[in-house]
């Protein structure tokens, strides 16, 4: 670390080293009676000016005034952040309120001092750049009104309040929250090149060429991460996809392949429309969606099926669409449990899918063998009997709203929660532990995750995605 | 609300409208809801028991009622209602009888079976109306005279 300058104390005039010795004297309570204002001066502050403004500063936060010549320049810093400093021997960092609020600031030739500030806020001291400090202002507080939007540039959350005093308008900011703003951004590395870079002349050569790539190699990163960013919102608007939580593993593995895909089509990688949206969730659907399933997927759900089950056996379905699915677990419980009694309930908020599904007909062709037992022939094609088919109840209903259902043996829901925003699908998630104890069944959609803490445990194969209930 | 429940409602309200107004009647788009909801101003409701419970309510705005009142009325070689008075509620009320007995009976005829309370109506401004834990389908029938509609809510007695 290197510096090359102490603050020096700032006199100007009179008024102001008045109000330094007041400053340094510790403030005692004791009270200053001025001429022209027979209230009671209560408030100081240091005033300066940022882009032609005036502000003030409470002077109980000001532990010096100081005059900055060479900062440290700090790689990778946000760009209000100009350097660090060392003063007498602490390191502080200085920040840039010019450019922290984007206003205008004057460049200073290069090697000049820059007027800033030292403040103090709790244990910590922090440096900030102004364009010129003016003087200490005495105040009567009851004076200081709440801040109003039109008063000045900076953020109004910034803005303690707004106080009027010889004819001047002063703009008093709020530096805790400033900093405490400031924390939090800082932790955050950002891919800008921090605007400090000018005050660090010092930097040999080959630093500012490893500096440079790995800049770079922040910024490729962060590319990809702001097109998967783009990618997210775009599933969201075109197809209301929500993968957060339940889905991200698919999404970012999705996502590699995606971009392999298509720069091999010389396609640009964002979504421009709901075909895009389909083509990217392709992979994302579970297989037999939609449909009767194959006897693979069949096998598989019957692998995961209880020896021993309670005499009625509940299920809960939402999401059922046309029925395909509910009728193909009804056949199979029915297969598995055949004296048991057998209550599917299974819903959908699509009115025109859910009203054909209580009386489904279908070609014998579309069928798999395995649901032929059961299959019953009606005027224009196939339908299950009633077997199977009075063990369903449909619903329109949406899985959002209040669910009537009973507590249920095993809940079937694929696809469907990545299609709740995430609001509701926690509360859908709570809902499906509300309505089942442990040992129950939960199937999800292939590419869909449950995080163990929620009390589901995973217990599927590699063919059906399932969980049991801890 | 179950799927075969819905068509018996639509299709009731549907005939029983153009067959007393004689009047061109569209359906609006079907849609369920769940939270509390305003009323129009006149609301008639009408009990479900047996299999299951719910209810089924019939709302429309204090102008629509009159005018559909009076419709009514001069089907009937009556005379028109200028403000909501006991006859004008009747009607309304007979109105939601109707349609609620006509879908009921289509309901029996597939299995189900209801039995109905005696109707009542409310009338006032700025009602609400919410029921918790029952989902309620809404359908929306676009009249001349304004806009009825049709509240259902059914649950199955588990």
């Amino acid at each position: 670390m290197k510096n090359t300058s102490e603050p020096v104390a700032h006199t100007q005039s009179d008024e102001q080293s008045q109000g330094a010795r007041q400053r340094l004297g510790g403030l005692h309570q004791h009270q200053i009676q001025e001429q022209d204002d027979i209230e009671t001066v209560d408030y100081k502050m240091v005033t300066f000016s940022l882009g032609g403004k005036d502000y003030g500063i409470n002077i109980l936060k000001v532990k010096e005034i100081a005059k900055f010549t060479t900062f440290t320049y700090v790689p990778n810093a946000p760009p209000f952040v100009s350097g660090v400093y060392n003063l007498r021997g602490d390191i502080i960092s200085i920040i840039d309120l010019r450019v922290m609020f984007n206003l205008p600031a004057q460049r200073k030739a290069e090697g000049s001092a820059e007027d800033g500030l030292i403040l103090r806020l709790d244990e910590l001291m922090i440096g900030v750049v102004v364009d010129s400090i003016d003087k200490v202002v005495g105040i009567v507080s009851s004076r200081i009104q709440p801040p109003h939007p039109i008063f000045g540039d900076v953020n109004i959350k910034y803005i303690s309040g707004v106080v009027e005093k010889d004819g001047r308008l002063y703009i008093i900011l709020d530096v805790d929250r400033i900093f405490a703003k400031d924390e939090s951004t800082a932790e955050k590395p950002e891919s800008l090149p921090p605007a400090g870079a000018a005050n660090a002349p010092e930097l040999g050569e080959d630093v500012e060429g490893i500096e440079a790539t790995s800049r770079q190699a922040a910024v490729g990163k962060n590319e990809e991460q702001l097109d998967l960013d783009f990618i997210r919102e775009s599933l969201v608007t075109f197809r209301g996809f929500y993968p957060d939580g339940i889905a991200d593993a698919w999404l970012n593995r999705r996502y590699s392949e995606w971009r392999a895909e298509r720069s091999k089509l010389g396609l640009d990688v964002q979504l421009t429309g709901e075909d895009d949206a389909d083509e990217f969730l392709r992979t994302f659907y579970s297989p037999y969606s939609g449909r009767f399933w194959g006897e693979d997927y069949a096998e598989g759900v019957k692998a995961l099926l209880a020896q021993e089950m309670p005499k009625n056996i509940n299920v809960w379905n939402p999401g059922c669409g046309k029925g395909y699915e509910t009728y193909s677990l009804a056949t199979i419980l029915r297969m598995r449990y055949p004296d048991h009694i057998l209550k599917i309930w299974a819903g959908d908020n699509d009115l025109l899918s859910i009203s054909t599904a209580p009386n489904l007909v279908f070609g014998a062709d579309a069928v798999p063998t395995l649901y032929e037992p059961y299959l019953v022939e009606a005027k224009n094609g196939f339908s299950f009997s009633s077997e199977v088919k009075d063990a369903i109840l449909f619903e329109y209903h949406d899985v959002t709203h209040t669910n009537a259902v009973p507590n249920v043996d095993m809940i079937m829901a694929r696809d469907l929660l990545s299609f709740l925003p995430p609001k509701q699908q926690a509360s859908v998630l709570n809902e499906f532990s509300d309505k089942t104890s442990t040992g129950a069944l939960l199937i999800l959609g292939q590419n869909e995750y449950v995080s163990e803490t929620l009390g589901w445990q995973h217990v599927g194969s590699a063919v059906v995605n399932a969980y049991r209930r801890l | 609300m179950r799927v075969e429940y819905i068509n018996p409602f639509v299709e009731s309200a549907y005939n029983v409208l153009q067959e007393v107004l004689s009047v061109e009647i569209t359906r609006g788009e079907l849609y369920l809801k769940s939270t509390s909801m305003p009323v129009l101003g006149v609301a008639a409701i009408i009990g479900l028991a047996g299999d299951v419970e719910g209810r089924v309510l019939f709302d429309m705005s204090k102008v629509t009622a009159i005018q559909i009142a009076s419709a009514m009325l001069q089907s009937m070689e009556m005379e028109p209602i200028e403000e909501l008075n006991d006859m004008g509620k009747a009607t309304i009320t007979e109105l939601a009888n109707m349609i609620t007995g006509q879908a009921v009976t289509k309901l029996h005829n597939l299995g189900f079976k209801f039995d109905l309370t005696p109707p009542a109506i409310f009338t006032g401004d700025n009602m609400e109306i919410a029921d918790t834990g029952v989902e309620a389908l809404i359908v929306p029938m676009e009249l001349p005279f304004g806009k009825i509609e049709i509240n259902v809510a059914i649950r199955e007695r588990n």
